[in-house]
């Protein structure tokens, strides 16, 4: 329905869980019809960023302490996921969340929930099996029997069913072989040129995310570290040294890169003790 | 520590450390205090003793606080019961206040509108009691994260050992019977806990369930058996007694027939007041030794804790067993301060009571359970007394006509309100309080 | 502690009158079964109010069928309406807010709930037992020696009926397949543009529609209409957990082989073991077979 993409503008985002800062004054471009990565280690924040785009911090009783995050010129912040979803942001999920019990067509349906036009979602679903050939002779599998490859294609697919303007990946690549990864990153470089839809690519595997998109980022304990164009982080010796194992001049460990502006409560303070 | 090798004049202040005698003196102060108090000022007027009784509340507080360890406190220090100059004030106030509580309660004060003095003393029992109960299935629930509805089973089973130690065999020997009800409680809890092993959540809770239901019917066959259906009797010939080897004992005076029966609010208060504050503080440093933090463990993540090595199955069991044994033995208190136990005394809606309790006192909070049942037994009270003196609530004849209706609607809206906004109950408002109270006191500090 | 076991009966005809006695009572656990069944299935909610929205939906049908006389058809839909009206209120008002939450605190606020109703219920229709309701047909007839009422096959064919809509309900419309997935993974679900509030907010509807079924079909068998009706919520959890929480046409097989071993242990033991062998059974289920007969299997992530 929708073709080309819109663009997500990210201002200034600070997110917090309870006491704990999780992202702090986040500031993230992705352009219409662009191919962003977003890098950065464990608890660097990654999938709080998603979280916040898709305004599903509440079920993990998190929220945002200040600023703005825009899709097209339009704030999306504060708005309810499904909404969210409608405006044309879709993703896949960290760890593909498939919903287990469902058929790998109804997996698919569900893509769709946000859809008014339901006449066009017997399309999307044929558009969706073409791209996924191999999902073909699975549609009325349960699809937590799947192996990982396949749940990740029928994930992929699953947030195309929304005919996005936007897709958001959280960690494509967790769990998967190689050859497997290549080949949705290749697919979703494809997706970018033929339909023009924004993609945002959260991802550990930095290596691959730097082939296939044009700007970066580096998030790191909350902050963005580094951004730039993905060709001047491949070259930067730091994102070498962390990211893309070695070469560059040698740190000799990882605390002793300099942050800017790293965060204070990062070794000052005693991490909050647990309670229920 | 560096600290200590080298220091200086400001970190000489911030480590005090207290003389042995300076850490206990607030403490028995308290204790003692209460005693003289009790004994000297028997017509003094109500409102010296209420000002005496402040005072010294005040003053033993102060010098909990004054005399509390601070600065880098040892590994030892660290992990006392009481080590904050709060909690230690708290602590030496309570106990003064639990002392000095039986002797205002039982002078013949009148308070101004007819507040219901004498009734309350019962009430207070009763919260005593139940608030033992309370903790015991709030560890069990709260803490351990076994979910279980059983404890009313372990109430009942109090009862029946009561009813065959306590008045079949020896015919009023609450003594004998409260440690058979604990042994009772915990073998039979630890077999009641076995599913607890295989299932979790939804399931545990609808097996605990079902144990209930077979206890009720233990319950009853037992009554029928032997005491048919006006139930067991565990007042007059069977109230329990002291001892006569025990009878000097100072504040124990025996009757004519050279007896000493505890009857009357006075002196069951004295045995259950320590009872309940003893078991209580039991629970509490359970939680805080090795094999409590291991509750906490398996309650959050069982998995998880059996790869720590802590060993999952015992561990639940045990907090099955721990709970069970004291709820039981709350069963044998509460039967014996009642007097009589019938084949209604133990249904559905008394277990609901017990959730209620622990939920408005602060689900997870071992203490919660005190606040929680003092809520339960005071609302009914104050209500009461508001229907019939407060003018403006007096007129609304719809209040008038369904009392004890309204109460429970009262108890329902409360407890979906305390989950819906306040999930730690009163114990966390308690404890907001304590240390906003802390917070403005330092302020004030130079 | 002599226990009766002595009066067991080879006569066919007392054996089959319990046969179909028990089948009459699991007809109606099937009713209650399926109202925790929904509720369970969509939301991981363990609904211990569900005894006091049936004892709801029956003082309500009262309200409109006997004192209001109205049509019976038109009473009905008011009756369900009003229902559907109480559950949106149910979750707008409260549930909403416990999403989230841990296990128990949820249990306890539907005890909480719970409360309210009894409380509410008592206040405005009083202590009073009223007579229970006699629009549905009052006749009987006889098989082999045993008494058949109406009543009960009407019963027996509206759970059918309901566990029918909903099963095709859920398997074929979108809403159904929305309820599943929000079932199946909550976050997931909202980050696929499906909302969970208005799933949750149906599926507390579609409970308390239920209730008020139930209500209107209990309060037809039930000895008198007052406040102990709620009881029948917590004599049914076996038969709900026997058929697996998380299938409905579970809740119909749960409810009846629930029903014809309390009836079976009433006739042969005694009224005192209906309970005890209902949940004993119930207990063995759960150690054998945790889910149920036709329970879905969850995984845990550690």
């Amino acid at each position: 329905m929708n073709s080309g993409g819109l663009d997500l503008r990210i201002e200034d985002l600070t997110v917090v869980y309870g006491g704990v800062t999780a992202l702090d004054s986040v500031n993230i471009t992705v352009p219409s019809g662009g191919f962003v990565t977003v890098l950065g280690a464990n608890g660097a924040g990654k999938t709080t960023l998603v979280r916040s785009i898709t305004s599903l911090l509440y079920l993990h009783k998190g929220r945002v302490r200040r600023g703005s995050i825009e899709l097209g010129g339009k704030s999306i912040l504060g708005r309810k996921s499904p909404q969210i979803v409608e405006d044309g942001v879709a993703q896949v999920p960290e760890g593909r969340k498939l919903f287990p019990n469902l058929t790998v067509k109804e997996n698919l349906l569900c893509g769709a929930a946000s859809r008014k036009d339901i006449s066009g979602i017997d399309e999307s679903l044929e558009q969706n099996l073409e791209l996924f050939p191999q999902l073909r002779p699975l549609l009325n599998q349960t699809a937590g029997l799947l192996s990982g490859g396949e749940q990740q294609m029928v994930a992929v697919g699953r947030a195309l069913m929304s005919q996005p303007a936007l897709l958001i990946c959280d960690e494509l690549s967790l769990g998967l072989a190689p050859k497997i990864v290549h080949r949705l990153f290749e697919l979703l470089t494809e997706i970018n040129e033929t339909r023009g839809t924004s993609i945002l690519v959260i991802e550990q595997n930095a290596s691959l995310a730097l082939q296939h998109a044009a700007d970066a980022y580096v998030l790191e304990l909350g902050k963005v570290l580094i951004e730039g164009t993905a060709d001047d982080l491949r070259g930067n010796p730091m994102v070498q040294e962390l990211y893309l194992g070695g070469g560059g001049e040698a740190h000799t460990s990882y605390a002793a890169i300099e942050r800017p502006g790293s965060r204070p409560d990062a070794h000052g303070q005693k991490p909050p003790v647990s309670e229920s | 520590m560096t600290a200590v090798e080298n220091p200086t004049p400001q970190q000489e202040s911030n480590t005090y450390r207290p003389s042995p005698a300076q850490r206990f003196a607030p403490f028995v102060t308290a204790a003692v205090v209460p005693f003289i108090l009790g004994a000297t000022t028997g017509d003094m007027n109500f409102w010296w003793k209420a000002l005496i009784t402040v005072v010294v509340l005040a003053v033993v507080a102060r010098l909990a606080w004054k005399w509390t360890p601070r600065g880098e406190l040892t590994h030892r220090e660290d992990m006392r019961l009481w080590r904050t100059p709060s909690d230690r004030s708290w602590a030496a106030a309570t106990t003064f206040g639990l002392l000095v509580l039986p002797f205002i309660l039982a002078s013949d004060f009148t308070p101004p509108m007819d507040f219901p003095w004498a009734t309350w003393f019962a009430v207070v029992n009763l919260v005593l009691i139940f608030a033992m109960g309370a903790a015991a299935f709030n560890l069990l629930v709260g803490y351990s994260g076994q979910i279980s509805l059983a404890h009313v089973a372990f109430l009942a089973l109090g009862s029946i050992v009561g009813g065959i130690v306590g008045v079949q065999w020896s015919g009023g020997n609450m003594w004998l019977a409260l440690p058979a009800a604990a042994v009772a409680g915990a073998v039979v809890g630890a077999i009641s806990g076995l599913p607890a092993l295989r299932l979790k959540h939804l399931y545990l809770l609808l097996a605990t369930f079902g144990f209930h239901f077979v206890m009720m019917l233990v319950w009853r066959e037992y009554l029928q058996e032997y005491f048919g259906f006006v139930g067991i009797r565990f007042k007059g010939e069977n109230s329990p007694r002291i001892a006569s080897w025990l009878h000097w004992l100072p504040g124990i005076d025996p009757d004519q027939n050279g007896e000493f029966v505890i009857t009357g609010q006075f002196r069951w208060y004295w045995v259950l007041m320590p009872i309940t504050v003893l078991s209580i503080l039991f629970m509490v440093n359970v939680v805080r030794t090795r094999e409590g933090r291991a509750f906490a463990a398996v309650r959050d993540r069982d998995v998880s804790a059996s790869l720590l090595g802590i060993n999952v199955a015992r561990s639940k069991l045990f907090a099955f067993a721990l709970s069970s044994a004291i709820v039981s033995m709350s069963g044998v208190l509460a039967s014996f301060y009642i007097g009589s136990r019938g084949e209604d005394s133990f249904n559905v809606q008394t277990v609901l009571n017990y959730a209620i309790i622990i939920v408005v006192g602060g689900f997870s909070s071992i203490q919660g359970a005190i606040f929680g049942s003092a809520f339960f037994w005071f609302l009914p009270e104050w209500f009461k007394w508001a229907r019939e003196e407060l003018w403006f609530v007096r007129d609304i004849d719809f209040l008038s006509d369904y009392p004890s209706e309204i109460d429970l609607a009262i108890k329902g809206f409360l407890v979906v309100i305390i989950l819906m906004f306040k999930p730690d109950g009163l114990a966390g408002l308690w404890r907001d309080f304590k240390n906003w109270l802390g917070r403005s006191l330092a302020r004030n500090k130079p | 502690m002599l226990l009766a076991f002595g009066n067991f009966t080879a006569d066919p005809s007392v054996n089959l009158q319990l046969l179909i006695g028990g089948l009459a009572l699991g007809a109606i656990y099937a009713v209650v079964a399926l109202g925790f069944v929904l509720v369970y299935k969509s939301t991981d909610v363990l609904n211990l109010a569900h005894g006091e929205f049936l004892m709801l939906g029956a003082y309500f049908a009262l309200t409109f069928l006997i004192s209001e006389n109205l049509n019976f058809f038109l009473g009905v839909f008011v009756l369900l309406l009003v229902m559907l009206v109480f559950g949106l209120l149910v979750h707008y008002g409260i549930m909403r807010r416990m999403v989230g939450q841990g296990f128990f605190a949820i249990v306890l606020i539907t005890l909480g709930i719970a409360t309210i109703i009894r409380a509410l219920l008592l206040i405005f229709y009083g202590p009073t037992e009223r007579a229970r309701l006699d629009l549905l047909p009052q006749g009987s007839f006889e098989i082999g020696g045993a008494t058949v009422r109406h009543v009960d096959i009407i019963i027996f064919a509206v759970v059918a009926a309901c566990v029918l809509l909903f099963f095709l309900f859920f398997k074929y419309t979108r809403l159904g397949l929305h309820m599943r997935a929000v079932a199946d993974d909550i976050e997931a679900a909202a980050a696929m543009g499906i909302d969970p509030d208005k799933v949750y907010a149906m599926t507390w509807a579609a409970a308390m529609v239920m209730a008020g079924v139930g209500g209107l079909l209990f309060g037809h068998v039930t000895g008198a209409i007052d406040r102990s009706i709620e009881a029948i919520g917590l004599r049914a959890f076996p038969a709900a957990v026997v058929g697996g929480l998380t299938s409905l046409g579970g809740s119909i097989v749960g409810g009846l082989v629930v029903g014809v071993i309390e009836q079976f242990a009433n006739g042969h033991l005694g009224t005192k073991w209906r309970e005890p062998v209902a949940f004993s059974v119930m207990f063995v289920v759960l150690l054998v077979r945790p889910t149920g007969l036709w329970g879905r299997k969850d995984l845990e992530r550690v």
